[in-house]
C-alpha cells in the first residue's frame, strides 16, 4: 500500500500513482499539522506533489530516492 | 520479479491485442481518424510504460512504429498494407521479446539486430531518420536570452552557476514546462517525466499565482508547472517532452545572460525577425565552440603531427561555416593558434551584428502566471474519474479458488457420511437431523460459491477468436484470396480453460476454410458468387455448452472425393466405399492419416489434420461435426461444455472398485440375463433392440480379477465412444456424482486410461475412465 494515512503522519511508500492523491488530499485537508514521511517513497505523483505544495505538511523523513531527495524535497522545504 | 515489470507484462499483452486490432481495423476503413488515435494512443502507451524499464531495444522498437503512426494520425503518410505488414511484425517481435522478458527479465540476444531491421522499414516510409517532431519547440534556441521564467528557480543557486558558466563559457539548458489543467487524467506524471531528464541540474517549481480555496483545491487538476536546468542535449529533452511539446519552452543560456537577468537589466531582445540575411546563429555557437575547443587543445596539448593534423581539419570545418574559409599551410602551434583566435573573433563580431538585427523583435513569452491559473480554470471540469474499478488478478490465484471450492464440497460431503453414523452407530436420530440441516446450510453456501467462482473464470469467446482475424488477413494475402471474416456471439462466455483450449482448433478450422474450401477469386466469380469470399464465426450458448460455428462460402467438401481419397489410403473397405452415405463420407476427414489437398501447402499441411482438431476438442468433453453443401460451403460445429470445472461422472464399480465414467459418454444402463450374453467372433455382445453392440469386460481390460456370480443380471452401460456404442460390463451401478477432476500427475501421470481423479465425499478417490483409452486396452487384451 503506497499510502498509509495516520493521525497526524502519513506514509507515502514506494510508487504513489494519481490514485493516491484524493485520499492524501483528504487527508491534508483534515489533519491540524500533518507530518508526511517519504523514506521509502519512489515515485511522488505530481498531484500528490502539488497537495503537498499546496498544504504545507511537515516532511518529517527524507526520501531516499536521489531524485526526490535532491530536487523535489528542497521545494517542498521552501517557504 | 519486479512488481512493476509483472504489472507491465500484464498490461502489455492487452494493449499489443488492441494494437493488433486496430491496425487490422484500419486496413478495412483506412483513414478513419478515431482508429488511426486509437491504435497510436496504444503504441505511445506501450512506449511510455517500457520507458520504464532499462530495455533500449525495446523503447526504440516502439518509438519507431510511433512515430510511423503518429504521420499517419497527421495526415502526412497514408497506411498501406506493407506499412501494416511491418507495424504487425514490430508488435509480433515484442510480443516474441515479452514472452522472454517474464521468464528472463532481459531481452533475447539479437534484439537489438531484430529491431534495426524494422525500424529501418518503419522509419522508410517517412523520409528515413526520425522525422523533426520539435516544430513546436522555439527554434534554434541558442540565444543569451534570459525568459522571466527563471525567477522562478533558486536565485541564490542561478547566482551561483551563472557566475560558474561564465567562468567556463559554457552554457546550460533551461526548461519550463507548464503541463495543463486535466494532464492527469490523461496519465501524464509531469514530475516522473522530470525525473527522467538526465543530467537534471535544478528543479523549480512554478506556483499559481494564487492557490484555491482549500475547499475548492481539486487533486486531479494540475496547478503548478515546473522549470528545470540540465545538461542533457537538446535532442534528449525533445525525445522526453515530444508528447507535450507545446507545453514545453527550451532556451540555452550563458553565464552572462544569466547574470544580466540576476541584475534586473532589461533583457536582449526575443527572436530575429524571419528573412533577414544573417548566418545560422546555431552554427555560429557550433563554430564558435569548436574554435574554442581546438584553441583550449593547443594549449594543453601542443604535440604530435596527426593531433595537429586534426585541429587543423576542425578549424577549417569551422571557417566553412562561418564563411570565411581559411587555408591552412603550416601545421604548427603557433600559427594554428593564430588562425583560430582570429576566426574566434569574428563570431564575437558576426554575433554582434545578429543581435542589432534582433533587437526590433518583440518578447512574447511572458506570460504572467495569473494568466495561466485563469486559462486553467476553464479545463478544471474534465470530468471525474470514470468507469468501473477492474481488479486484475492472476490466473492460478481463480484455480486455487476453484480447489478450495472443490475441497469444501468434498468436506461438506463427509457430513452426510457423519450424520448417517451419528444415527446407526451412537443411535441419536435427533442429533443425524441436526447434522443434516446443517448440512443443507452449507449446502447451499457452498453451491453459490462454487458458481460465483465459475463465474469468474467465464471469459468471453472474443478471446478465443482474438487471433483469428490477424490470421485471415496474412492467409489471405499470402494465398492472393480475398476473405471478410465476420464474428458472430462473441460475448458468449465460457470457462477460461475451454477458451484458452479451443483457440487452437479453431485457428486450424480457420485455415482450413481459407485454404481448401475457399477459391480464389476467379473461380468464385465464374461459379456466380461475389469475389469476397465470407467465413463466419459463430458462437451461441446452449444450456450447458457452447456451440462454435465456422462455416465458410467456399466450396465445401465433396463427399465422393472424401471417399475415394479415405479408399486410397485404406481408411475404408471396398464396400464402405460404395455404401457409405454423404454425411458419414464427410465425417472422414476426421479420420487420422486423412488429408484432401492435392498438395501439402505450407498452411495447413503442417502435419495436423482434422483428426488433432477432433481430438482437441473431445478432450475437452466435446464433438466436432462437419456439414457441407458442395459447390456452397461448409460448416463446422464445435459443441462444447461451458465449463470444465466440474464434470457430472458415473460412478459405476469393477470388482469391488469404484470408477467414474463421463455422464456425456453414457447412452444408457441396461441389466440383461447372463443368458443374453452371446459371442461372436471371440467378442461379447449384447442384442439391444435389434443392434448388436458389442460389451468389453471392464475388469479384464484393467486387468482385475472378478469372477462375475452366474447367476445374477449383467450389468450393462451402454457408452458412445467415437460414434459407437459399446457396452461396459461392470459390477455395480452407482450414482451421478459432480466432481472436480484433476489431471493425473507424478507418478500416475504414465496411466493414460484414466482422465484424472476426483475425491468424493467420504474421502474415497475416484479414478475416472477415459473410456478411448480404456477401450484401446481391451481390444489388445483381447
Amino acid at each position: 500500500m503506497p499510502l498509509e494515512l495516520g493521525d497526524t503522519t502519513a506514509t507515502l511508500t514506494g510508487v504513489v500513482t494519481v490514485d493516491e492523491v484524493e485520499p492524501l488530499v483528504g487527508w491534508l485537508r483534515a489533519t491540524a499539522r500533518p507530518r508526511v514521511n517519504l523514506r521509502r517513497c519512489d515515485r511522488l505523483h505530481t498531484g500528490a506533489f502539488q497537495a503537498m505544495l499546496h498544504f504545507r505538511p511537515k516532511v518529517s523523513a527524507a526520501p531516499a530516492d536521489p531524485f526526490l531527495a535532491t530536487q523535489v524535497l528542497p521545494l517542498l522545504a521552501r517557504g | 520479479m519486479n512488481p512493476l515489470l509483472a504489472q507491465f507484462l500484464a498490461e502489455a499483452t492487452d494493449v499489443l491485442t488492441q494494437v493488433d486490432e486496430g491496425l487490422l481495423q484500419l486496413e478495412r476503413t483506412p483513414g478513419d481518424p478515431e482508429l488511426v488515435n486509437e491504435v497510436f494512443r496504444a503504441a505511445h502507451t506501450f512506449k511510455g510504460s517500457s520507458g520504464l524499464f532499462d530495455f533500449p531495444e525495446l523503447t526504440r522498437l516502439t518509438h519507431a512504429a510511433e512515430d510511423l503512426l503518429d504521420q499517419v494520425r497527421g495526415g502526412a503518410v497514408a497506411l498501406d498494407s506493407g506499412m501494416t505488414d511491418d507495424l504487425l511484425a514490430t508488435f509480433d517481435l515484442i510480443r516474441g521479446w515479452l514472452a522472454h522478458l517474464a521468464t528472463d527479465e532481459c531481452l533475447p540476444g539479437g534484439a537489438g539486430a531484430d529491431s534495426a531491421i524494422l525500424i529501418t522499414r518503419l522509419r522508410a516510409p517517412i523520409g528515413g531518420e526520425a522525422a523533426p517532431s520539435a516544430t513546436a519547440f522555439r527554434a534554434p534556441g541558442q540565444r543569451d536570452v534570459a525568459p522571466a521564467w527563471l525567477g522562478h528557480f533558486d536565485q541564490i543557486w542561478l547566482g551561483e552557476i551563472a557566475t560558474w558558466l561564465r567562468t567556463t563559457s559554457a552554457s546550460m539548458r533551461f526548461v519550463r514546462y507548464l503541463p495543463d489543467a486535466g494532464c492527469f487524467f490523461r496519465a501524464e506524471d509531469p514530475l516522473h517525466l522530470i525525473g527522467q531528464v538526465p543530467a537534471l541540474e535544478r528543479l523549480g517549481v512554478i506556483e499559481p499565482g494564487e492557490w484555491p480555496e482549500e475547499a475548492d483545491f481539486d487533486a486531479y487538476a494540475c496547478l503548478i508547472g515546473f522549470v528545470l536546468a540540465t545538461r542533457a542535449a537538446r535532442s534528449e529533452i525533445n525525445y522526453l517532452f515530444r508528447y507535450v511539446s507545446d507545453q514545453v519552452e527550451v532556451v540555452d543560456l550563458e553565464g552572462e545572460a544569466i547574470l544580466r537577468f540576476l541584475s534586473g537589466e532589461p533583457d536582449e531582445p526575443e527572436m530575429p525577425e524571419e528573412g533577414l540575411a544573417r548566418p545560422d546563429p546555431e552554427l555560429v555557437a557550433d563554430a564558435r565552440s569548436i574554435l574554442t575547443a581546438a584553441l583550449r587543445s593547443l594549449a594543453t596539448d601542443p604535440t604530435g603531427g596527426p593531433h595537429l593534423a586534426s585541429i587543423a581539419h576542425s578549424i577549417t570545418a569551422a571557417a566553412q561555416t562561418l564563411g570565411r574559409p581559411v587555408a591552412i599551410t603550416r601545421l604548427d602551434v603557433a600559427a594554428l593558434t593564430a588562425t583560430a583566435t582570429r576566426l574566434l573573433d569574428d563570431t564575437r563580431a558576426l554575433d554582434e551584428t545578429i543581435m542589432q538585427l534582433e533587437a526590433p523583435a518583440a518578447t512574447t513569452d511572458r506570460i504572467p502566471m495569473d494568466q495561466i491559473s485563469i486559462d486553467r480554470a476553464g479545463a478544471d471540469d474534465a470530468g471525474g474519474p470514470t468507469g468501473s474499478r477492474l481488479l486484475k488478478v492472476g490466473q492460478e490465484k481463480v484455480d486455487h479458488l476453484m480447489e478450495l471450492v472443490g475441497e469444501l464440497n468434498v468436506a461438506k460431503n463427509g457430513l452426510t457420511f457423519l450424520a448417517q453414523s451419528a444415527e446407526e452407530e451412537f443411535g441419536s436420530r435427533a442429533l443425524a437431523r441436526r447434522i443434516k440441516d446443517q448440512y443443507g446450510g452449507l449446502h447451499r453456501i457452498a453451491e453459490q460459491l462454487q458458481a460465483a467462482v465459475m463465474d469468474i473464470r467465464m471469459l468471453p469467446l472474443s478471446v478465443a477468436f482474438a487471433r483469428l482475424p490477424r490470421l485471415v488477413r496474412d492467409l489471405s494475402r499470402r494465398l492472393g484470396k480475398s476473405v471478410e471474416l465476420v464474428l458472430e456471439g462473441e460475448d458468449t462466455m465460457a470457462d477460461k480453460d475451454i477458451i484458452e483450449a479451443i483457440a487452437d482448433p479453431l485457428m486450424h478450422l480457420v485455415r482450413n476454410s481459407l485454404d481448401h474450401g475457399v477459391e480464389p477469386a476467379a473461380e468464385r466469380v465464374a461459379a456466380g458468387k461475389p469475389a469476397v469470399a465470407k467465413i463466419t464465426l459463430a458462437a451461441t450458448a446452449d444450456g450447458d455448452a457452447v456451440l462454435v460455428e465456422v462455416s465458410d462460402d467456399g466450396r465445401g467438401v465433396d463427399p465422393g472425393q472424401v471417399r475415394r481419397t479415405a479408399y486410397e489410403k485404406g481408411l475404408i473397405s471396398e464396400e464402405e466405399l460404395a455404401t457409405m452415405a454423404d454425411p458419414d463420407a464427410v465425417d472422414l476427414v476426421f479420420r487420422p492419416g486423412f488429408s484432401t489437398a492435392e498438395q501439402v501447402s505450407d498452411l495447413s499441411g503442417r502435419g495436423v489434420g482434422m483428426d488433432a482438431v477432433r481430438a482437441g476438442v473431445e478432450k475437452l468433453g466435446g464433438s466436432v461435426t462437419m456439414r457441407s453443401q458442395p459447390g456452397r460451403g461448409a460448416s463446422t460445429r464445435l459443441r462444447l461444455p461451458l465449463s470444465m470445472a466440474v464434470t457430472q461422472v458415473m460412478v459405476v464399480s469393477v470388482a469391488g472398485q469404484r470408477f467414474g465414467i463421463p455422464v456425456g459418454l453414457v447412452v444408457e444402463t441396461v441389466r440383461v440375463p447372463a443368458a443374453e450374453l452371446s459371442r461372436v467372433l471371440h467378442q461379447d455382445v449384447v442384442v439391444l433392440r435389434g443392434e448388436v453392440v458389442p460389451v468389453v469386460d471392464l475388469a479384464r481390460a484393467l486387468e482385475m480379477p472378478w469372477l462375475p456370480d452366474e447367476s445374477a443380471d449383467r450389468a450393462i452401460l451402454i457408452v458412445s465412444v467415437a460414434g459407437r456404442r459399446v457396452g461396459l460390463l461392470v459390477e455395480k451401478f452407482h450414482r451421478e456424482v459432480d466432481v472436480i477432476l484433476k489431471p493425473m500427475e507424478g507418478l500416475l501421470a504414465y496411466a493414460d486410461e484414466f482422465s484424472g481423479t476426483a475425491l468424493l465425499g467420504d474421502g474415497l478417490v475416484l479414478l475416472v475412465l477415459n473410456l478411448k483409452e480404456v477401450l484401446g486396452l481391451a481390444a489388445r487384451v483381447g
